[in-house]
């Protein structure tokens, strides 16, 4: 397969699908592992919430320059 | 707007005005006094390499950022978007964030785990000391390379805007960033960085604010872009598109070249290692991921705006430059200045004072059996002054031999996707033993070499490399005598059994 020939499109659906598969690996992770340490168990310290802002972010991100 | 040849301003106009040169004062005495401040902290190595395990996730997420953003975003990434757009931003997005995530989640827990203050020493516990010693050893040259050109780059900056000569720069800047980081150590680095990355944004902002001003607006300035150069608001470029082809910028960059640095760069993570809870040291990074949506403002941004503003440059590296003259109103323009000056900073205080913990311990300790731990502070200044001193003389070398600096970048590329495999599985299974990790990475690095010398583009010589390290490793673990350590729980990631 020649990689110089492979449409522009496919870069746009392999972004999303990897950053689908990023939002499910983040909530794969227990609760307890992401509060390891935390000064208290407040709901913005889930730090999995965070990353799914920013993973959000990036979709919109890539589909405006799209 | 665009401003015709006879209105625009060449380098050797514009002299500094006295309210430049006040802000730039006062950024330098402000810089020394906080790094100096926090000296009376430092009282044991762990104080000087992890400033004392207490760092807040704020002050970790802007340090990094401030860490991340060197001589090349700068000027480099200005320039590129000037030729290649928006796609110049994959860097920062694409080619950071899903790592810089991941590094949080789960790198950063794994080395808290392991109680390590460096990527080597987790290399050293999870495979062997040789692995421990060659991982240190490469990165501390090529940073030793990379902190002199970005002393070069501060001294041309100087020069630029001050007509300081080179050599006045490079030891005023050496003496200053010496100053605090040989004193406070890696509290002193991560608190400059602070205010640093917040005076970058400051000017980034400035920039954007005025240049979307005197380009008819928002609106104006995307018109003017797009209808005459349509590409450049495209993420991603073709498939055969001869430096950043979009297969190369997803495999290549965005799963092995980004990851090796988010997962494995000392000079980011350790600030990550020197917070007061673990919690503080994933959310850090993750706060710097946010911080990294908006750095294409201060690093892309002026390269479209002077394209949109039909800059007459000689060479694409002066669209910043040329944009701090054109845009800038007297007072801002020092601003913008002392703003590239941070970023310099910053990446030169923080690779010194990796490079001097992993002299110190990774090297030092491994290869001289009776090193003494107590004397970590002692030597750790020590080295601290002489890869300072080492960077001071080597820059204008660089400057002279840039083919050797190159090479030294590429040795380090080579490295990465064999060293990214040995991370992957070394932390996510039990069966990486620790003589398939040496001969791994020996091999690996060979191959990519001859993918490299054959002439493939750089981003698939990492993408291969990393496949083949993959799967070497596998199948040599699969011959070759287990870890002696049986129980592998702290040196693995394994959230799902609560240990």
């Amino acid at each position: 397969m020649d990689l110089a020939n492979l449409p522009l499109e496919w870069a746009n659906y392999l972004s999303i699908f990897g950053f689908l598969c990023l939002f499910a690996l983040v909530w794969f992770i227990p609760r307890h592992a992401v509060f390891e340490d935390a000064p208290d168990q407040s709901r913005w310290r889930d730090i999995r919430l965070w990353a799914s802002l920013l993973i959000v972010l990036q979709l919109v991100i890539y589909a405006v320059f799209n | 707007m665009q401003l015709y040849p006879e209105q625009q301003k060449t380098a050797d106009e514009s002299p500094l005005h006295p309210l430049d040169l006040l802000i730039i004062v006062g950024y330098l005495a402000l810089i020394t006094f906080v790094g100096l401040r926090l000296a009376g902290r430092v009282r044991s190595a762990r104080d000087f390499f992890l400033a004392g395990r207490t760092l807040s996730w704020w002050v970790i997420g802007l340090s990094i950022i401030g860490t991340n953003i060197g001589a090349n975003s700068y000027v480099g990434a200005a320039g590129n978007a000037f030729t290649i757009g928006i796609a110049q931003a994959n860097f920062e997005w694409i080619g950071a964030i899903p790592a810089m995530i991941i590094a949080a989640l789960v790198f950063i827990p794994l080395y808290w785990k392991a109680g390590v203050y460096s990527i080597p020493e987790y290399l050293g516990l999870r495979y062997n000391q040789t692995v421990r010693v060659v991982a240190a050893l490469i990165t501390s040259v090529v940073a030793v390379f990379a902190i002199g050109v970005a002393l070069w780059a501060i001294a041309l900056t100087l020069q630029t805007y001050l007509g300081w000569p080179i050599w006045v720069g490079i030891t005023v800047t050496g003496t200053i960033v010496g100053a605090y980081s040989i004193a406070g150590g890696l509290a002193a680095v991560a608190f400059t960085d602070m205010f640093q990355v917040c005076i970058m944004f400051l000017g980034g902002l400035v920039i954007v604010g005025l240049g979307i001003s005197q380009t008819g607006g928002f609106s104006g300035f995307v018109e003017t872009l797009i209808s005459e150069n349509p590409n450049h608001l495209q993420a991603y470029l073709p498939a055969d598109h001869e430096s950043y082809p979009w297969p190369g910028v997803i495999f290549g960059l965005g799963l092995v070249l980004s990851p090796a640095y988010w997962w494995a760069g000392q000079a980011i993570l350790q600030r990550s290692l020197g917070a007061r809870t673990q919690w503080d040291a994933s959310a850090g990074m993750m706060f710097a991921a946010f911080g990294k949506i908006f750095v294409p403002l201060l690093i892309v941004f002026p390269g479209l705006l002077a394209l949109v503003m039909h800059a007459q440059i000689e060479y694409p590296d002066m669209a910043l430059p040329w944009i701090i003259k054109n845009v800038l109103p007297p007072g801002i323009s020092g601003l913008m200045f002392i703003a590239i000056i941070a970023a310099l900073q910053s990446t030169i205080d923080s690779s010194v004072n990796s490079t001097s913990l992993m002299l110190t311990r990774d090297v030092r300790h491994v290869l001289i059996k009776n090193a003494d731990p107590a004397n970590d502070l002692k030597i750790g200044r020590l080295l601290t002054l002489f890869l300072l001193l080492l960077s001071m003389c080597t820059a204008p070398l660089v400057a002279e031999m840039g083919g050797i600096f190159t090479f030294l970048q590429t040795i380090l590329s080579l490295f990465q996707g064999p060293m990214l495999a040995l991370l992957i599985l070394g932390a996510f299974t039990r069966r990486a033993t620790p003589q398939a990790g040496l001969w791994t990475l020996i091999s690996g690095v060979i191959v990519a070499s001859a993918t490299s010398y054959a002439g493939v583009n750089m981003l698939y010589v990492a993408f291969s490399s990393f496949i083949y390290a993959l799967i070497a490793l596998w199948v040599l673990s699969g011959v070759t005598p287990p870890h002696p350590d049986k129980d592998l729980s702290h040196l693995t990631y394994s959230p799902w059994s609560r240990s």
